[in-house]
Parts: structure tokens; C-alpha cells; sequence
């Protein structure tokens, strides 16, 4: 290949690099930089007053309590996922289909996760508005991402561990319980962040059957009791943009979930990264 | 009329001077001085670990690749050094063929694999290609079993096939200088001996260094003998010499080791052409 | 529980953690599957009545029980084609770089960079959006004159750069599921850099790559928030020549954003219109799910270790 035509390819490759790295740094730079003067002692623990301005506690404290929520519902969900696929039972042709599934489950449009808490929760149910709707329908959203990062973390379990397990007659269950569950707390934990840190920022599934705006405080009870949400808030706020001096609110609230999704994402990093490179040179 | 002079300082085909490569922690090899002349097969020989893989990776600059080794010294090619300014790596590797311990064949047809290297580097034209094909796979000895095969995925092809293919793809690129890396350590007993076979064949043309940790496969194939071992925690030349003279007479103590460990349980004493030096060689052993 | 059951668990005889797996298992799969049904039975008032053809017209007007969606759709494929058109060239050189040039150490902070840009929210995104980018967009459409920064060609561009993590992880991925030795062996023919880049890797990487695009498209056709916010939500914006630029310099409306706005709550109630919107759903889902599945099955080829 001509030097020169390898050297632009290299250069085009660099440049698109920089482009995606570029992006990280405009967003989040723009965020930082214009959320920034927002945040004060009180920002966190404020309620907002009036329509964009004040604090965001409330939505925080929302936004804690559907990923909470979402969490407590989906891990065991997830745990009993992964142990039916990969001790119960497994089969290894249906394995990339099985996995494929999940990753399908994982890309469902946020958007109809919404509408069908809508009509099973607000009407169905006549939860109206209610902060376990927003829970249980995170929790779906949640649900395959960290079923897989689970599934392969137990992959990843050297099988030297099992069949010593297994030759020494334990069942399936036991080996479970012994053995498997045992060594993947760490697939728990990050496949759990992960779902958090997702779970925090989505907007479409809380929508129609769990935000609103305001006049929530803490929810009691389970029917017509909506919460406040950081990304529903930041939605409607973004929505009615001329709002003027609602600006700087608008971006430190911004800012405020920006930091909690991007804290919860790096917490886990270190072993996803360590699962990541294992499973490759593995 | 041949100028004595000339003769005498012609350069030989590959030199190492003073050759060594580190990793950043330690040294893995260090001070190697080899001299290959073409028409010969120079055998690098030792314990594992020894170094031989990185030796010779390093004399066609295959340790490019690898972003934390760095190398001291020289390598020549007929006198010109390969590390020098301005010398591309590409075209050394392209005079100074190397083939693996194991076969890496690429997606594709037999013909594709052995083309790969011309059609790709650009070598050739168009319309030469079948005649280098054909040429490169009989040189490889395995023409009479692909002939009728050329179109079909070289992985379908039998394990010592496929190092014969690697070897027909490695040669169709007409290297000066060839490297092979335990060529036939994966292989059965009928296809290392094929292999073989075609070393002793290639050594007519070209200059050949071969790495093996079988002490017999040397005995057959080399006319140089190296000997490769960790002296202060890197690896160099311990001994070196015409082969039938290390094996009867070695004269190191890793050598006789690496002799002493390579044949036990095998008593069959070494043979050379009229000449068997097992007394010698036992007694020397013992000391 | 009586006593007996419980003994009989603590014994071991009834296996709780396997019934339990099931049990749970089951549950999750029945929500999934649940969701599917859900929207297809709720369409149903809508097939009977209108035939799931009608999705098919040019005109959404539910007051008069017009329901064609297809202004939407063009909307939703406009929109992400101009996405993946800028992703996916961008993605993938992007992953060449980090798979085959970067040095490790490097390569593992670019890796990090790029999921901690996956992981930012939709909605920060169309904040930045609506703030930043509809302004920056009116400069380069000047040429076909919008009415202000709320066009398809804004959205497509936002979407662009919310997938391209996607992509480039996913097509590093890829890339670096080709074996080392393949490298080593082309670059041992004294083939350059690139070229062994080029003519080794990259085709032997190429359903992984293929695959990457793929689900970068399904991500941006199910994406709404960032969509809904610089859109401009205009419906029945049909345009007269479907391939030209003009159409993307105006507002628009996809999928995700008509099912995301107010409409769809007004609707509960009216059957036929509820039953018109979930049946758009349903193809929403149907598309998404389809390329998701093919993009997720091709990803996850067992390449044969060489």
C-alpha cells in the first residue's frame, strides 16, 4: 500500500477518534461549566420553588427511590435469570440466541416501557401516577443488562471450580449456592451500578406513569402518589426553555445527574474492565 | 576470476553483532553475535525460555510489533544493517521470511494464502501470479496434494498441510533469508519429516535458521549449531559452531546439560555421516 | 409453610433454589413477553377498524380519524440514516484507532471514555440539544431557510452523537476478536501496517462491524427524548421528493416523539385512536426488535481460535 494512502488512513482513524473524544468533552464540559455555578451548599437540599428555581432535593430524592426500588425488584430477577440459563440449564446452541434475546430485551425503546405502564398501572390498576409503577417499569428496563453481565461473569468462572464442586457429588443447587453465587458477587455488583446508572437517567418510562413536575414531596402509599424526578425534571424545564433566569437551575439539576449517573458508572468500571480484558484474553 | 580479497570479506547472509532485546523489567536476550551464510542452515538449540522465539523474531524485526521490546545491537543482512535509519521493516520482512510454530492460515483458498503476500505487497504482476503460485507450493512439497485443491478453504487442509502452506506463502515472496520457529513441533511424525525434507532442500538456495528444541531434528537438518541459554538472566550464544563438532565435543555446561535432558531415555547414540562419538560425548556428560 | 416443608427443604429434599430460578425467571419472561401482547391486543380495536394498512397513509388526523403514519415514519428513518451516516463512518475509524493504535495503557482510557459517553443520559443530551445545538444547526441550513433550529437534520445530528459510543465499542470489540497471530503473520509477509489492518483484520472482522452499525440504527430508531426535544414535533410533514435535503431542514415528527408527547395521553379512551398509536408501537418494537437481534446475533460469533 502507497505510504502516503497509509499515512491518511492512519489520519482518518485519529481524527474520528478525536471527534468521539472531542464530544465527551464539549457535553460534559458544557454541563460542568454551566451547571457548576448552580450548585451550592443548599442546591442538593433545597426544594425547587416556583417553575425553575431552587433546589432539586425532591427530585433527588425520587430519583433514589425509583432506582432503589428498580433495583430491589430486578437483582433477584436477574440472579434467577442467570442461574436458570447457565446452571440449570444450559445449552450451548441456544446460548447465542438466548444471549441475543437478552440484548433485544436490553434495546426496547424506552418510550413503549412507558406507554405500557400506562395503560397496566395508571388505568389497569388505577395507580394513577405512582412511584412503584416508575420502580417496576425501571426495574424491565434494567433487567437484561444486568442478567447478562451476571451470565457472563459466571461463564467466566474457571471450570476447574465447578467439577471439583460437582465430583464431590454436590446437585446443581448446591453447587450454586457454593460455588457460583459465591464467586460472582463481582458480576453482581457491577452488573447492579450498571443497572442504577441507568436506571437514573431514563426519562420515557416515568413519564406517563410515575413523574410529575411537581407537588410531590415524599410519596406515601402506593396509588396517586407520583415523586419528583432529576431527568423528568430536566425534560419539562428543557421543553419551555425561554424560561428566563430558569437557565442556571436548569443546568446545575443537569449537572446534578450527569454526576450521579457518571459516579455510579465508575464505581463499577474497574471490574467490568477486569471482566472485559479476562473474557477476551482468556 | 574471483578477487581473494573480496572473497574473503564477502558479508555472510545474516549477522547478528552485539545483539540484544529488553522488555523495559530485564533483558530477555543479550550479546548475541551469530554469523548465517547462505547456503547453510544455522540451528538454534536450547531449553525453553531460552530466549530463541524473541532471538529470532528480533532478526527480521518482527519485535517491531511488540511496543514494549526495545533492542540493542546489530542485525546484518549481507552487511547492510536491517535496524539502521531510514530502513523499512516491511521490505526487511519481505527478504527475511519467518514461519510460526504453529500454522496461521488466513480465511480464504489455498491459492489465496500463498498469493497473500504478493498480491498484497503489491510483488507482482497480475499475470505472473499462477506461475509463482505453482512454483512457491512445489518448493513447499505440496503441490501433488493441492493442485486440484487451490480453490478451496485452506482450512480444510490437514495441520501439516497447512505448515506447508504457511512455508508456500512464506516462500512465494522469494525471501533471501528464511526463520523458522519449531516448525514442526505440532506436527506428526510423516509431515515433520516432509518439512524437514524440504529444509535440507531450501538450504541449496537460501540461508536458513531454525529453532527446535529437538536435539535430533538438529542432528539431521543443521550445518551450524547455536546454542541458546539464560546467562545472568538473559539469554546468549553459549556455544557455536559446526554442528557435528558441538555435539560430539560440547564444550559448555548448558549445552551438555540441554544434550544430557534432550536424549535421556532415547540411548540411540548420535550419528554422523562416518562418524559416532558416543564415548566422547558420554564422557564428557559425566564430568 | 407447614413444618414437614420446611424440614424437608432444610434436608435439601426440595430444591428451593432451583424452583425459586424458575419461578423468577418465569416472571421476567412473562413481562417481556406480556409487553408484546400488551400492545398487540391493545391495537386490536384499530385493526378491525381501520386495517393496519391505514398506518400506511399520509395523514395523521385523529379528529378525523385519519391515521396514516407515514410522515412519522420517513421521520424516525431520516433521522437516524443521517445518524448512522455520521456515526458510522466515525464509529468505525474511531474503533480502528483504539483497537490497532493506540498503545494498551491508552487504549484502556479510551475504552473507559467511550462507555462513560454511552452512559450519559438522553435527556442531558437533548438539553444540549435544545441549548446549544439548534443554534449551531441554523448556520449550515441557512440554504434551505428553516423556521428556526427545530429541524429532522437536529435531531439526526444529536442522534449521531449518542450512537457513536455505541458504535465504536461495539466495532472495537469486533476488531479485537480477530487473533493476534493474524497480524503477526500478514505483517511477517512484509505487509505494512494499514495494510494488514485493512486486508486481515478488517475482513475477518466484518459481521462484528456489520453488527455494530446495526445497533447503532436500533438505538437510534427507538430513541425519544433527545428526538422529542429538537424536533419540532410538526406532523404531516410529508415531503414532496422523499430523497432530497430540503425535507430534513424542516421540522418533523418520528415515531418515538408522537408516541412520547401529550397525544398519548389524551388518547386513553378513544379506542380506535389508542389502538392507532399502540399499533405504531408495534411496529416500532417489531423494527427495533428485528434489528436488534440480528445485530446482537451476528455479535456474538464464536470466532474460531487460530
Amino acid at each position: 500500500m502507497r505510504s502516503w494512502l497509509a499515512r491518511g488512513f492512519f489520519l482518518a482513524t485519529a481524527i474520528s477518534a478525536v471527534a468521539v473524544f472531542a464530544v465527551l468533552l464539549i457535553a460534559t464540559g458544557t454541563i460542568v461549566v454551566r451547571g457548576l455555578p448552580a450548585i451550592d451548599r443548599t442546591f442538593l437540599f433545597t426544594a425547587t420553588v416556583g417553575s425553575g428555581e431552587g433546589g432539586v432535593l425532591y427530585q433527588l430524592v425520587g430519583t433514589l427511590i425509583l432506582i432503589g426500588t428498580a433495583l430491589a425488584v430486578s437483582l433477584p430477577l436477574a440472579i434467577g435469570l442467570a442461574l436458570a440459563a447457565t446452571v440449570y440449564l444450559p445449552r450451548p446452541r441456544l446460548r447465542r440466541s438466548a444471549l441475543a434475546l437478552l440484548y433485544t430485551a436490553n434495546g426496547i425503546p424506552s418510550v413503549l416501557v412507558g406507554i405500557a405502564g400506562f395503560l397496566v398501572f395508571s388505568h389497569w390498576l388505577g395507580w394513577g401516577k405512582s412511584w412503584l409503577a416508575g420502580g417496576l417499569l425501571l426495574a424491565l428496563m434494567i433487567l437484561p443488562a444486568e442478567s447478562v453481565a451476571l451470565i457472563e461473569r459466571i461463564e467466566s468462572l474457571p471450570r476447574r471450580y465447578l467439577d471439583a464442586a460437582y465430583g464431590l457429588g454436590l446437585n446443581r443447587s448446591q453447587v450454586a449456592r457454593a460455588v457460583v453465587l459465591r464467586q460472582s458477587w463481582n458480576g453482581l455488583f457491577s452488573g447492579a451500578l450498571l443497572g442504577l446508572a441507568r436506571a437514573a437517567g431514563e426519562t420515557a418510562p416515568i413519564l406517563f406513569a410515575a413523574a410529575v413536575f411537581s407537588g410531590a414531596t415524599v410519596p406515601r402509599g402506593i396509588r396517586e402518589s407520583p415523586v419528583l424526578a432529576l431527568p423528568y425534571h430536566v425534560f419539562v424545564l428543557a421543553q419551555d426553555s425561554f424560561a428566563a433566569g430558569g437557565e442556571r437551575h436548569l443546568w446545575g439539576a443537569a449537572l446534578v445527574l450527569l454526576c450521579l449517573v457518571a459516579t455510579l458508572s465508575l464505581v463499577a468500571l474497574p471490574s467490568r474492565l477486569r471482566a472485559h480484558e479476562e473474557s477476551r484474553h482468556g | 576470476m574471483v578477487d581473494p580479497a573480496k572473497a574473503a570479506a564477502s558479508p555472510s547472509a545474516l549477522e547478528a553483532r552485539g545483539f540484544g532485546v529488553g522488555n523495559g523489567a530485564r533483558d530477555l536476550i543479550r550479546g548475541v553475535d551469530l554469523k548465517v551464510e547462505s547456503r547453510s542452515v544455522l540451528c538454534l538449540v536450547g531449553p525453553s525460555g531460552a530466549g530463541k522465539t524473541t532471538l529470532l523474531r528480533g532478526l527480521n524485526r518482527l519485535i517491531d510489533l511488540a511496543p514494549d521490546l526495545h533492542r540493542i545491537g546489530e542485525v546484518l543482512l549481507h552487511g547492510r544493517s536491517i535496524y539502521g535509519r531510514g530502513v523499512d521493516g516491511d521490505s526487511v520482512r519481505r527478504r527475511i521470511g519467518i514461519l510460526f510454530q504453529q500454522p496461521v492460515v488466513f480465511p480464504g483458498s489455498v491459492a489465496d494464502n500463498v498469493l497473500f503476500g504478493l498480491r498484497h505487497g503489491g510483488l507482482a504482476r497480475r499475470r505472473e501470479l499462477p506461475e509463482r503460485l505453482e512454483r512457491a507450493i512445489r518448493e513447499a512439497a505440496l503441490w501433488e496434494e493441492v493442485k486440484d485443491r487451490l480453490a478451496e478453504p485452506a482450512a480444510s487442509l490437514s495441520v501439516g498441510q497447512q505448515q506447508r502452506l504457511c512455508l508456500a506463502r512464506a516462500l512465494a515472496v522469494e525471501p533471501e533469508v528464511l526463520l523458522l520457529d519449531e516448525p514442526t513441533s505440532a506436527l506428526d511424525p510423516r509431515s515433520t519429516e516432509a518439512i524437514e525434507e524440504r529444509i535440507r532442500a531450501l538450504r541449496e538456495t537460501r540461508a536458513i535458521v531454525l529453532v527446535t528444541h529437538d536435539i535430533r531434528q538438529a542432528e539431521r537438518t543443521a550445518d551450524v549449531l547455536a546454542c541458546i541459554d539464560r546467562r545472568e538472566g538473559a539469554g546468549t550464544v553459549i556455544e557455536c559452531g559446526a554442528c557435528r563438532d558441538l555435539l560430539s565435543r560440547p564444550q559448555s555446561l548448558e549445552l551438555a546439560r540441554f544434550l544430557d535432558s534432550s536424549l535421556a531415555g532415547d540411548p540411540r547414540p548420535l550419528r554422523f555421516p562416518a562418524e559416532t562419538a558416543t564415548a566422547d560425548l558420554l564422557a564428557v556428560v559425566e564430568t | 409453610m407447614s413444618s414437614v416443608t420446611v424440614e424437608r427443604i432444610r434436608r435439601g429434599r426440595i430444591d428451593s433454589l432451583r424452583y425459586v430460578s424458575f419461578a423468577l425467571s418465569a416472571v421476567a419472561a412473562a413481562a417481556f413477553l406480556g409487553l408484546v401482547v400488551l400492545f398487540a391486543v391493545e391495537a386490536l380495536p384499530f385493526a378491525r377498524r381501520a386495517g393496519w394498512g391505514a398506518l400506511f397513509a399520509e395523514r395523521w388526523s385523529y379528529r378525523t380519524e385519519e391515521f396514516g403514519a407515514l410522515p412519522m415514519i420517513y421521520g424516525s428513518l431520516a433521522v437516524s440514516s443521517v445518524a448512522l451516516a455520521i456515526a458510522g463512518p466515525i464509529g468505525l475509524g474511531a474503533a480502528v484507532f483504539l483497537a490497532e493504535v493506540l498503545p494498551r495503557r491508552a487504549r484502556i482510557a479510551g475504552k473507559v471514555g467511550i462507555e462513560l459517553l454511552a452512559g450519559i443520559p438522553s435527556v442531558v443530551y437533548g438539553l444540549l440539544g435544545v441549548l446549544l445545538l439548534r443554534d449551531w444547526m441554523l448556520r449550515p441550513l441557512a440554504r434551505w431557510d428553516p423556521l428556526s433550529g427545530d429541524t429532522l437534520a437536529t435531531g439526526g445530528v444529536l442522534l449521531a452523537v449518542m450512537i457513536v459510543p455505541t458504535v465504536a465499542s461495539l466495532a472495537d470489540d469486533a476488531l479485537a476478536a480477530v487473533p493476534r497471530s493474524q497480524r503477526w503473520a500478514a505483517r511477517a509477509l512484509g505487509i505494512g501496517r494499514a495494510g494488514a489492518i485493512l486486508r486481515v483484520v478488517v475482513p475477518q472482522a466484518l459481521p462484528g462491524l456489520f453488527s455494530a452499525l446495526l445497533l447503532g440504527l436500533g438505538r437510534a430508531l427507538g430513541e425519544t427524548v433527545a428526538v422529542f426535544l429538537v424536533i419540532g414535533r410538526q406532523d404531516n410533514q410529508w415531503p414532496e421528493r422523499l430523497l432530497s435535503v430540503a425535507p430534513l431542514a424542516a421540522a418533523g415528527q418520528t415515531v418515538t416523539s408522537k408516541l412520547g408527547g401529550s397525544e398519548t395521553f389524551v388518547a386513553y379512551g378513544a379506542p380506535v385512536h389508542w389502538g392507532a398509536l399502540l399499533a405504531l408501537g408495534l411496529l416500532l418494537l417489531a423494527v427495533v426488535a428485528a434489528i436488534s437481534f440480528t445485530g446482537s446475533w451476528l455479535a456474538l460469533r464464536r470466532v474460531p481460535r487460530a
